[in-house]
């Protein structure tokens, strides 16, 4: 189990970066405005009369970059914010049990991934006592399955077991 | 004046139906409800029910949703007063001073008084949107693609103006969900754009999808990094009702929080945010003693407390007149309509007109509703609020996924909002607020039509944004009224003053206050 993990540099910085939050927000929005530039760029931008496919997303992404380049240059005259702690262990285990969720609901249906999804996720809080997140987890799935399939007639794969004719 | 009466009188034989009645109570008590529950926003719970809305008309569903918005603002302030973190976005001035009476054991009269500025916001509120939405649907009616165009910068340049913090970081996050807008399938050539050849991706990114994980997903996360310790008032809640003294106190900032908040919250972006913290600001100014503010001073609940309530509900008038969200929660309004079949717009009047005054009748009745469920449940929600965050966020996110799953019962949606709360985390912690590119991906899709519409038209000619005129008659003369150019015109201006450094700096302390 990953504990916490200091990933931002948080001691001040020396050097050019000033701001190291700006600097890294506009690194990162010059990046994903090449790659979006790069996407369309097989996409015929057209005339303004007649406008072509990749005309906004080109030219929305050139602005997207120009407003990174800025972010950019003011992190390295201005003093700013610096970079905020992250911590793996929630966004990790949340990340984990949605997806898990997401892998198994159609496969193996809500009584499979409701309570993978809830304890996986649920380990997201250093707070959390395993015994009474797993008896957890099977009431709240049992409550979602009287609440979404049962009472609100939601299109919801209950149980199924492949290989047999088990589908609920 | 009849007019208005008789409209009204028409919603609320609509509102006053049976079934309508059972969803406007069930949409008023979920929204009580995650109003309450801090980690909990409208925005993720409308989400997640929308499916559930399939089943209902239209009409009904709207008066739901309609409910769990403005519900969320009564609820919001519950846990504002009696737990000193507020339960919405919109309670945070309410803290303040709502918490401080609570320790000196008027704890009920801080709620009561919140309820009651509530009610009559919603009233006034109420009665304005059946005011105004008559005359603005048939300006709406005038408008052509290059109007809608400028209107939506418009609206996206009033975002950035009252969305905290940089303005050059809210102008990207536009940027960026316009440009997020433009992913999946062209409309017009049906070349696909940016979907790395992923089926999924080829109708575009779901707005709820997007929604929820930025919002829903990232919040939980959020809330994981800090423990917060709630401390919930043990001490008696006390008599309800404030005395005449208090009464008298609270009846101005009661009206003042009103007015701020319903113009405020008419225009796009965060209005119902900002809403109470004008009217905190300006009550503290008004004040003969202002340093009774954070100790306490019962001037300092009502009025933001009117404020957000108003606001709330007049973030409606854009959408039900000219089909433009004036932000997130209203944005997936748009989506519940659409699902329904209804074209938000002018035409809503028209078309639906028992829709449109069913919801407004059905807002005054939510409103009532309100005040008399909102107050005798106070000793649930104070038990509800003990169930620790441990177990709370692990049954959201289960919400979250099988809301989201039921939408579209793509498992590949699920697993979206997995990375768009990741996202979401990241803006947040780089400060970049993720509202105002919730509102350029809405209108987004409605502005690239309306863009290459206008330009079709004009034979690609751009400067028809400024130069377009439509027909008017004032004092009986035929003129032509520029209507787009001054849109833009209103825009431009806005932006200029908004990085003036004096004015940057006032907005700033608005914030901090």
């Amino acid at each position: 189990m990953p504990t916490d993990v200091d990933a931002g540099a948080t001691a001040p910085k020396r050097g050019p970066i000033r701001g190291p939050q700006n600097v890294v927000s506009g690194v990162a929005l010059i990046a994903l405005s090449v790659f979006a530039v790069y996407l369309v760029s097989d996409l015929p931008q057209g005339t303004l009369r007649a406008m072509g496919p990749a005309m906004l997303p080109r030219w929305l992404a050139i602005g997207v970059g120009f407003c990174g380049a800025f972010l950019l240059v003011i992190g390295l005259v201005r003093d700013g914010d610096g970079l905020e702690k992250w911590t793996f262990r929630g966004p990790v285990f949340v990340a984990l049990g949605i997806i898990a969720f997401g892998l198994t609901i159609r496969q193996f249906g809500l009584v499979i991934a409701g309570p993978l999804a809830l304890v996986i996720g649920g380990f997201a809080s250093d707070e959390t006592r395993p015994r009474e997140l797993v008896i957890f987890a099977i009431v709240v799935t049992a409550f979602c399955i009287g609440l979404f399939r049962y009472a609100l007639n939601q299109p919801m794969p209950i149980l199924i077991v492949p290989g047999t004719s088990i589908h609920i | 004046m009849s007019e208005i009466i008789s409209n009204l009188g028409l919603g609320l034989s609509v509102a006053l139906s049976l079934q309508n009645l059972a969803l406007c109570f069930i949409g008023c008590m979920i929204g009580t409800l995650i109003g309450v529950l801090p980690g909990v926003g409208p925005i993720a719970t409308i989400a997640i029910l929308l499916p559930i809305t399939f089943g209902v008309d239209p009409t009904g569903a709207l008066i739901m949703l309609a409910g769990i918005y403005y519900g969320a603002q009564y609820g919001g302030s519950t846990t504002a007063i009696l737990v000193n973190i507020p339960g919405e976005a919109t309670s945070v001035v309410t803290v303040l001073d709502g918490h401080q009476m609570a320790r000196q054991g008027r704890a009920g009269v801080a709620l009561g008084v919140a309820a009651l500025g509530s009610f009559f916001a919603g009233c006034v509120a109420t009665v304005l949107i059946a005011a105004l939405g008559v005359p603005l649907t048939k300006l709406a009616l005038v408008f052509g693609p290059a109007e809608y165009f400028s209107l939506m910068v418009m609206g996206l340049i009033f975002a950035v103006v009252l969305a905290r913090g940089s303005i050059l970081k809210a102008i990207t996050m536009i940027l960026l969900g316009i440009l997020l807008s433009t992913v999946g399938t062209d409309l017009e050539t049906g070349q696909e754009r940016m979907t790395f050849g992923f089926p999924p991706l080829s109708d575009g990114l779901d707005f709820a999808v997007l929604a929820m994980g930025v919002f829903g997903i990232a919040e939980i996360l959020r809330n994981l990094e800090h423990t917060e310790t709630r401390d919930v008032v043990q001490a008696t809640i006390g008599r309800l009702l404030p005395n005449m003294a208090e009464m008298k106190q609270s009846a101005w900032p009661i009206v003042r929080g009103t007015a701020l908040g319903s113009i405020l919250g008419i225009l796009p972006g965060n209005g119902a945010v900002l809403g109470p913290f004008a009217s905190y600001t300006v009550e503290k100014k008004l004040a003969k003693d202002p340093s009774r503010f954070g100790r306490g001073a019962i001037e300092g609940v009502a009025g933001p407390e009117s404020a957000n309530n108003a606001g709330a509900q007049t973030s409606f008038i854009p959408l039900l007149t000219l089909g433009i969200p004036p932000n997130a929660v209203m944005a997936l309004m748009v989506g519940a309509m659409t699902i329904h079949g209804i074209v938000p717009g002018p035409q809503v009047m028209t078309r639906n007109p028992n829709l449109f005054w069913g919801m407004i009748a059905s807002m005054w009745i939510g409103n009532l509703m309100l005040l008399v469920i909102n107050l005798p449940l106070i000793g649930l929600w104070v038990k509800l609020l003990q169930v620790p965050y441990r177990l709370m966020f692990p049954s959201i996110l289960i919400f979250c996924c099988i809301g989201i799953y039921s939408i579209n019962s793509l498992p590949s949606d699920v697993i979206f909002i997995a990375a768009f709360g990741v996202i979401g985390l990241a803006f947040i912690k780089f400060g970049f607020e993720p509202a105002p590119m919730l509102l350029g991906f809405v209108l987004g899709k409605l502005m690239e039509e309306n863009l290459r519409r206008a330009l079709i038209i004009s034979r690609g000619d751009p400067w028809v944004f400024l130069t377009r005129q439509i027909d008017a008659v004032i004092f009986g003369q035929p003129v032509g009224i520029p209507l787009s150019g001054i849109l833009l015109a209103i825009a431009a201006g806005l932006l200029i003053i908004a990085l003036l450094p004096s004015i940057r700096k006032g907005r700033d302390e608005v914030f901090v206050e």
